[in-house]
């Protein structure tokens, strides 16, 4: 009881405080706004490069083993078994000649070349689809090994552009983490000052709560709350701007660069809508505890 | 020249105090409702604890290198109502200080009910200060909360529910005189009603212990005599009162307890002393 009633003298003076400075407040809740929506843009911006990253990486987690012609089918069979007890591996399908010529004449972008082929030169294969990408090439090495295998050109998959995207998708992550680490700082010391201000306007306030008995928590208290508050708005301001203008921005990105696979994904609103409101209400605590603390003390 | 009222209204005051605490007994019994008996009961001091505030070679040094205090002993009864009297800067604001605990002696112990202050934790500050009663020269109102709220206040920082706070807020505000002033702002007020809200709020979560500093020293002389007359009110009802003062009128009047205090150091203790030293007769020096 006592705890709720000290809580709604809490909010009470937190909503007071708010209001009578307030074009403080508001500066404070329009800086944090700006930041949460650079915030939000940047985990926007990596929830799409994982998305995209996704596909590419579904793409490339499959690598074909070409066998030679002469190769008896048992002894395909065989390897394909022993594939598919390779805990690394997802999946194998055998791909026959006649089938891997009819996909290649199905491809639109062959349409020259296959107009041109004489019999069919393409090798049978295996396609192998590999639980993780880094195993990619440890099955690379064992394919080699097999005796089945074509020679002169023994197996397909791009390993390299693998190796580069794990890179960039790495150094991306490192980036934003930077940039969030920049934004969270220069928030927490907005919330700061503002408290400050509120403090500065409540001092004689404080120094009565002081005087007749009141705890440090319970003069901390209104300007954690007032910070909370602060925080909370301005992640609601920067949240609906964000859901607004996301389908837009994905639907004009993808029109005008076509080759990056980008789609609106409304799933990942309701984890950008707790990351950001828990995200403010956090910066506003740490920022206005900060702020008053030195202030409180008994 | 005499300011405040002759020894003929001193005599007719002490009548009226005793007759004050008699009828105030007397209502609680008989004419209130059992509930608001208990209440009552409750803003009387609680006779069984012993308040008993007790200076021990107590040396009080600020950073600055002033020495404020200088091995000052110095014993208060449970009731017992004490004048401290001395020229600016003599160090009554420091033993005021520390005796709300706003500072830590730097040599000496302070015990307050038996704990000392120096080794409170500052957790428990907070609870120390409730009971305590305190009356600033400034009031130190909160200009924006009426009456009522800025006497409530001092239940509210203590989580008291609203009811409670109705009833003990009336009455405080009814000891000092000021019912029906509730929506009012401290700045539609007179100095003197000021400092009745500002004693108001110091009693309404019944202390057993009364600390002013320099209550009088914005007021009157006659405004200053009726604040008195509230302070004696709240002793006679059991309440430890120290008051530190510069009002000479009044120490010579009421003829209390008068504790000098001279460069840090106690340079006189008085059981019924005036303010200034006069003659050689019961005094006692400090070493």
């Amino acid at each position: 009881m006592t705890i709720l009633r000290n809580l709604r003298f809490a909010l009470n003076s937190a909503w007071q405080s708010f209001w009578r400075n307030l074009a403080v407040s508001l500066a404070a809740v329009v800086s944090i706004t700006l930041i949460l929506i650079l915030a939000g843009v940047n985990l926007l911006v990596g929830h799409a490069f994982s998305q995209v990253l996704d596909g590419f990486r579904d793409k490339v987690s499959v690598m074909s083993i070409n066998v030679a012609d002469d190769t008896p089918l048992t002894s395909v069979y065989a390897f394909q078994q022993q594939l598919q007890g390779d805990p690394r591996v997802a999946t194998v399908r055998f791909v026959t000649k006649e089938e891997a010529l009819a996909e290649f004449v199905r491809d639109p972008n062959n349409a020259v070349l296959s107009q041109q082929i004489q019999g069919n030169p393409l090798d049978a294969k295996l396609e192998v689809r590999v639980r993780s990408l880094n195993d990619v090439a440890a099955i690379d090495s064992m394919a080699r090994q097999w005796p089945g295998v074509d020679p002169t050109d023994p197996t397909n998959y791009q390993g390299e552009f693998v190796t580069r995207m794990l890179q960039l998708s790495q150094w991306l992550g490192f980036a934003g983490i930077g940039l969030m680490a920049i934004l969270v700082i220069v928030s927490v010391v907005i919330v700061m000052n503002t408290i400050r201000t509120a403090v500065y306007h409540r001092r004689k306030e404080i120094e009565v709560m002081k005087l007749v008995g009141a705890t440090e928590w319970f003069v901390r208290g209104p300007f954690v709350l007032e910070g909370i508050m602060t925080g909370v708005i301005a992640a609601a301001i920067a949240l609906s701007l964000l859901v607004i203008s996301y389908p837009p921005a994905v639907s004009r990105f993808s029109a005008d660069i076509t080759f990056i696979p980008l789609t609106y994904d409304p799933t990942f609103i309701s984890s950008l809508a707790r990351d950001l409101l828990a995200g403010g209400a956090l910066l506003g605590a740490l920022g206005s505890y900060i702020g008053v603390r030195r202030f409180v003390r008994l | 020249m005499l300011v405040g009222p002759s020894r003929l209204e001193l005599s007719e005051l002490s009548g009226r105090l005793s007759y004050t605490a008699r009828d105030l007994a007397q209502r609680a019994r008989r004419r209130l409702t059992s509930q608001q008996k208990t209440q009552l009961m409750v803003l009387t001091p609680d006779f069984t604890a012993r308040p008993v505030i007790s200076f021990q070679h107590v040396w009080k040094r600020y950073p600055t290198g002033t020495e404020a205090l200088r091995d000052v002993n110095l014993v208060v009864p449970e009731g017992d109502f004490v004048f401290l009297v001395g020229p600016s800067g003599a160090g009554k604001s420091t033993l005021v200080r520390l005796l709300i605990r706003e500072e830590k002696p730097t040599k000496g112990k302070i015990f307050v009910e038996g704990v000392e202050l120096g080794r409170m934790k500052r957790r428990q500050l907070p609870f120390y200060r409730r009971k305590v009663g305190l009356v600033f020269q400034d009031f130190k109102l909160l200009p924006n909360l009426t009456i009522y709220e800025n006497v409530a206040f001092a239940l509210r920082v203590h989580g008291q529910p609203d009811a409670f706070i109705r009833t003990r807020v009336a009455e405080a505000l009814d000891t000092v005189g000021l019912s029906g002033k509730e929506l009012t702002y401290p700045a539609n007020l007179s100095g003197g009603e000021q400092q009745r809200v500002a004693i108001a709020r110091a009693l309404v979560h019944a202390p057993s212990m009364i600390i002013a500093d320099e209550p009088t020293g914005n007021l009157d002389p006659a405004t200053a005599w009726e604040i008195m007359q509230l302070f004696m009110r709240i002793n006679a009802r059991g309440a430890t009162v120290v008051m530190a003062t510069h009002n000479r009128e009044i120490v010579d009047l009421l003829r209390r307890r008068v504790v000098a205090i001279d460069a840090g150091q106690i340079a006189r203790d008085d059981r019924s002393g005036r303010y200034h030293d006069d003659s050689s007769k019961s005094q006692i020096r400090a070493q």
